[in-house]
């Protein structure tokens, strides 16, 4: 028996909705990296769960896939909505929270981290938690057509993307903060403070592949 | 905009510009430091660290790739590194420092304050130059002392 045409657009609806979730989740990581900490992240926290929903909104299609090789038949409706009025909603939520949530919401949100980022200052804590927050929401647009771009379509695309990520941080990110720990240092030793730890940590951050490689040889 | 790009931009807002600008003002606060006779060093050598943030961070990079990226030992060389570039570059340009400091101190010092201690400074200086030495004399003392007292 053939599907009612309303399910098949209620599937497409959910399906096509499912970057718009991504997004939204995205943004919520963003949240959540900054009351975690901003310059590390909770394992199991808030972070971690928005960056896993992210992946799996991005790759939501692939993973469907498993429930073939389950043998359970998961056919996806092909083509586009059928009924409009579920087209006209699926369109205007993905309307609402590209142009409101991350074209206006996150840009405000954003700035709101810059001000608590002084506040931060002003109050005896640290600027750059608040700081990378803010370039983290400022980014969510970016971040999502990286993510994106990770998307092998696999049956693993999931784990390909988490995969992709940790390369993007070890390659990309990491180098960079590196730059970060040095000028934390000098300025730590300026002002009479522990260097060594942050110089450590320099070194690491320009070797986490390095120490990733000598994980894996402990372990073998 | 990109997460990437924007933390690209803060480093290197915050390594070529807002160190350099501080840099002057650690300078300052090495001179009043040492108009009050305070110590001042970490004030001024921070003042010289403001200026070679860059040249610092090339420095870690050169120490990180002195192995292939997916080496396991990539780590420990950059830390041998590190430890070879203080212990045989900047230990022997101390000890320079030093020769100098004892040669003012016994020079023109001693006059005014007999008790100025300038062997301190030679002693100094050859330490920085017998690092490696120091070193291998505490490596032969652990081996020996592994035998066990006879």
């Amino acid at each position: 028996m053939a599907a009612p045409q309303l399910l098949n657009d209620i599937i497409q609806v959910l399906l096509q909705l499912a970057p718009a979730a991504s997004l939204v989740a995205l943004v919520l990581a963003g949240i959540s990296l900054r009351r975690e900490g901003g310059t590390t992240f909770l394992i199991g926290g808030g972070f971690t769960k928005w960056m896993f929903w992210v992946v799996v909104f991005a790759t939501l299609v692939p993973l469907v896939g498993w429930f073939t090789s389950f043998g359970v038949a998961t056919p996806l409706p092909s083509g586009g909505i059928g009924t409009s009025w579920l087209s006209s909603f699926q369109s205007d939520v993905s309307s609402f929270v590209t142009n409101f949530i991350v074209g206006r919401m996150a840009t405000t949100l954003a700035a709101y981290f810059v001000l608590r980022a002084i506040l931060d200052t002003a109050s005896g804590g640290h600027p750059l938690p608040s700081i990378l927050a803010a370039m983290f929401l400022l980014g969510t647009q970016t971040t999502y057509s990286l993510i994106q771009s990770y998307n092998t379509g696999s049956q693993f695309a999931a784990a390909d993307v988490l995969d992709s990520l940790w390369n993007y941080l070890a390659g990309t990110i990491m180098p960079i903060a590196a730059g970060l720990a040095i000028v934390g240092a000098i300025i730590n030793f300026a002002t009479r403070r522990p260097v060594m730890r942050l110089v450590a940590v320099a070194l690491a951050m320009l070797c986490v592949s390095g120490i990733w490689k000598l994980v894996l040889s402990m372990e073998a | 905009m990109s997460f990437n790009q924007g933390i690209l931009n803060l480093t290197n807002w915050a390594g070529n510009v807002i160190l350099p600008t501080l840099a002057g003002l650690f300078f300052a606060i090495a001179v009043l430091k040492f108009a009050r006779s305070e110590p001042y060093a970490a004030a001024m050598y921070g003042g010289f660290l403001c200026l070679m943030a860059s040249g610092l961070l090339r420095a870690m990079e050169t120490f990180a790739s002195q192995r292939a990226w997916n080496d396991p030992d990539v780590y420990w060389m950059s830390l041998v590194s590190l430890v070879d570039w203080i212990c045989n570059v900047l230990m022997p340009v101390y000890a320079g420092l030093q020769v100098a400091a004892g040669a003012l101190r016994m020079g023109i010092v001693t006059r005014i304050h007999p008790t100025e201690g300038w062997l301190r400074h030679f002693v100094a200086a050859g330490l920085c130059l017998l690092l490696s030495g120091l070193v291998r004399l505490a490596e032969f003392f652990v081996v020996r002392g592994t035998g066990g007292v006879t």
